[in-house]
């Protein structure tokens, strides 16, 4: 082909006048000899030129369509002007181009996946990335292989976006064939990497919605533990939350004798061994130690919460702490009653609650709102703190594609931090866990709703007006929550304090929040009248 | 007479190369002296050389001194019976101080990794990271049914630490 054979010379004349060293002399000479030769193009534009030249091919051998219509239907701009004429080309193969709607600044995020190991996509989308040389290069060289990936990606964000609106609006129809066809450009996309396992979930959690199968995902409580449970091992956020719930609990402790931790979920305990150790350790020798775990009953019969509680038992015992264990069941939180914890008025308690609040506010308007009456009695039981973990985003605005475009930002980059962990089957399991969220938030209405997450300004306001006032994490918190994210081996998480609270986030963007707080006196609450 | 002489000499310089013959092996004290001066990798091969080596390298508190070396304050005396009932130095040491320290050391390129001074913070997230260890391995124990709890056998690393055995990818 005609075409082919001007490509393939301007490539390989770029590619030796980039490969020389210029000098201005040498330079001028090239754009001579390209000017002499017809080409209205200089020699500084070759590299570029030659970059989209590789991708047009890249483009031309996998596009599904009959490509010979180039060569009749469509008007090139002069060919001398190589630039120009191989962006026309391009444009050929892009469906009409699709406008970056002003209103997704984080999109970079879903389509650039971590810079660390990972095929980086294309620049001209990012701007907050701080690229090294190396990196640039590494990306320069992988933008020409994942361009097809990278429009196929953004055409899925756009198309998901499309399929929830029709959804919104009740045209089930629309949203059917919009599933089918996003499905179809999945398969164009890489499944193992970036764009690709969020979108398979956010489709799946979509065409559940739309047969109304929604209620039927979420698992058995072992199943939930074991996912939890490799969530854990999996990335940061959980154990930035535990060892960060810790410190500040360990320093409300100080000076006092008896005291006594209020678990809003066990599941494995896997907090409560630091703890237990600091406490062991601390200055002064270790005070006498309660435990209250509050877990969903096991089905079969097993007490997991017992077993829990002789684990941690034992592990008390060999650091020679007293320790005490309460396991309390309840599948939701707002049936547990404060008589059920048996706080005792001369011990210091603290409440812990991690990744739990959120799930009591899905009750319909009525009378009492769960999340009041929970808030009220813990606000009676007087706590010496109260450590709150949040996902840090809105997941529980009333409109649903409000709601949807949040969660896809918020676990694209969730999935992309996945990314870097090497452990399998832990990944794998990990991702199972979130998936499971998404299909929540999606699928589920009502107060089959639980994963109702709202972020931390959401969170102050309810909290203050509750009765309680923020306590500030200090800054052992937050040397410890910065040393504990080097150990792990992806460079991207960082730790953020903002007024005495601190955050956990990918590339600067918070995903996780922990807070401390305390129950104000009771002189100033006066208006107050629980129950 | 010239033969005799000739027999007289050699066991004369056997008997001196006797007395000139040093066995390191003969003086534990020493051996022990020195091996308290090793660092981590040092020690552990030489653990490898004999039966003796191996046993001496095994006592905990040649690891005990390894751990605190460099610390810049000595731990108070709590700390080591609640290192014991976790598992002992020697397994503070591998699975988790050594993997945090190197972690750390690199983060903050430091060259001279051995010679800095660890601080308490550091050495109270290994002991934290060593406790959830310990509780892990509780567990796997009593899921595989152990009621004879041979803990310190327990060689295979548990998961919530393996990402410490990963190496950092820079």
């Amino acid at each position: 082909m005609v075409l082919y054979d001007s490509a393939t010379s301007g490539g390989s004349n770029s590619g030796s006048s980039s490969s020389c060293s210029g000098t201005k002399q040498h330079v001028a000479e090239i754009d001579g000899l390209l000017a002499g030769a017809g080409y209205k193009v200089r020699s500084s534009e070759l590299r570029q030129v030659a970059q989209r030249l590789e991708r047009l091919e890249t483009v031309m051998v996998n596009s599904p369509a009959d490509i010979s219509q180039l060569a009749s239907d469509t008007v090139h701009y002069n060919p001398s002007d190589l630039a120009s004429w191989v962006d026309s080309l391009l444009s050929e193969f892009n469906q009409p181009p699709l406008p970056l709607p002003s209103d997704l600044p984080d999109l970079p995020d879903i389509i650039a996946g971590p810079s660390v190991n990972h095929t980086a996509v294309g620049n001209y989308l990012t701007d907050n990335f701080t690229t090294t040389q190396q990196q640039q290069q590494q990306q320069q060289q992988m933008m020409i292989v994942t361009a097809m990936e990278e429009d196929s990606g953004i055409r899925l964000v756009h198309m998901l976006m499309t399929c929830a609106e029709s959804v919104q609006r009740g045209e089930m129809a629309v949203a059917g064939s919009l599933i089918e066809d996003m499905k179809g450009l999945l398969t164009r996309v890489n499944p193992s990497c970036g764009i690709g396992k969020v979108a398979g979930c956010f489709i799946d959690a979509l065409s559940f919605r739309i047969m109304g199968v929604g209620g039927s995902i979420c698992g058995s409580v072992s199943e939930n533990e074991i996912l939890y449970h490799h969530f854990y091992e999996a990335c940061p956020y959980l154990k930035f939350a535990h060892f960060t719930a810790n410190q500040a609990i360990l320093e409300a402790f100080d000076g006092h004798d008896c005291v006594h931790v209020v678990d809003f979920n066990l599941m494995h305990g896997l907090q409560w061994p630091a703890l237990i150790q600091a406490l062991a350790l601390r200055p002064g020798g270790p005070p006498l130690l309660r435990l209250t775990g509050i877990g969903p009953p096991s089905p079969d019969g097993r007490d997991s919460l017992r077993e829990i509680g002789l684990r941690l038992a034992e592990l008390a015992r060999s650091v020679n702490i007293r320790f005490t264990f309460r396991g309390v069941a309840a599948s939701r939180l707002e049936d547990v009653k404060p008589w059920m914890l048996q706080v005792s008025p001369k011990e210091a308690l603290a409440v812990n609650s991690i990744l739990q609040l959120h799930k009591l506010l899905g009750a319909d308007p009525a009378r009492n709102s769960p999340m009041e009456m929970v808030l009220g009695w813990i606000r009676n039981l007087n706590p010496k703190i109260m450590t709150v973990v949040e996902q840090e985003s809105n997941h529980n605005q009333p409109e649903f594609l409000d709601r949807f475009t949040t969660a896809l930002y918020y676990y694209s980059t969730m999935f992309d931090s996945l990314e870097a962990c090497p452990l399998q089957p832990e990944k794998a399991l990990a991702e199972i866990y979130l998936q499971r969220e998404i299909c929540n938030v999606v699928c589920c209405e009502g107060s089959a709703r639980v994963e109702r997450h709202e972020p931390l300004a959401k969170w102050r306001n309810r909290l203050a007006g509750a009765g309680f006032r923020p306590l500030h994490l200090g800054s052992n918190a937050f040397r410890q929550a910065s040393m504990l994210l080097t150990l792990f081996s992806a460079e991207g998480y960082s730790v953020e304090e903002t007024e005495g609270c601190l955050t956990l986030g990918w590339h600067s963007r918070p995903l996780i929040a922990a807070s401390a707080w305390h129950a104000v006196p009771d002189v100033m609450m006066s208006h107050q009248n629980s129950n | 007479m010239v033969q005799s002489h000739q027999i007289i000499i050699p066991m004369q310089q056997q008997q001196k190369e006797k007395k000139l013959k040093f066995f390191i092996n003969d003086d534990i004290d020493i051996l022990i002296e020195i091996l308290k001066r090793l660092d981590g990798r040092s020690l552990c091969v030489a653990a490898c050389v004999c039966r003796l080596w191996r046993t001496l390298a095994r006592n905990d508190s040649l690891w005990e001194e390894l751990c605190f070396r460099h610390v810049s304050s000595p731990p108070p005396s709590s700390v080591r019976p609640v290192v014991l009932a976790l598992g002992g130095y020697k397994r503070l040491y591998m699975v988790c101080l050594q993997p945090v320290l190197s972690r750390l050391g690199l983060a903050e390129l430091n060259s001279h990794r051995v010679k800095r001074t660890w601080t308490r913070d550091e050495l109270q997230l290994s002991l934290s990271l060593f406790c959830v260890d310990y509780y892990e391995r509780l567990g796997a124990a009593a899921a595989a049914g152990d009621t004879d709890r041979s803990l310190g056998e327990c060689d295979a690393s548990t998961s919530s630490l393996m990402f410490l055995c990963k190496p950092v990818n820079v």
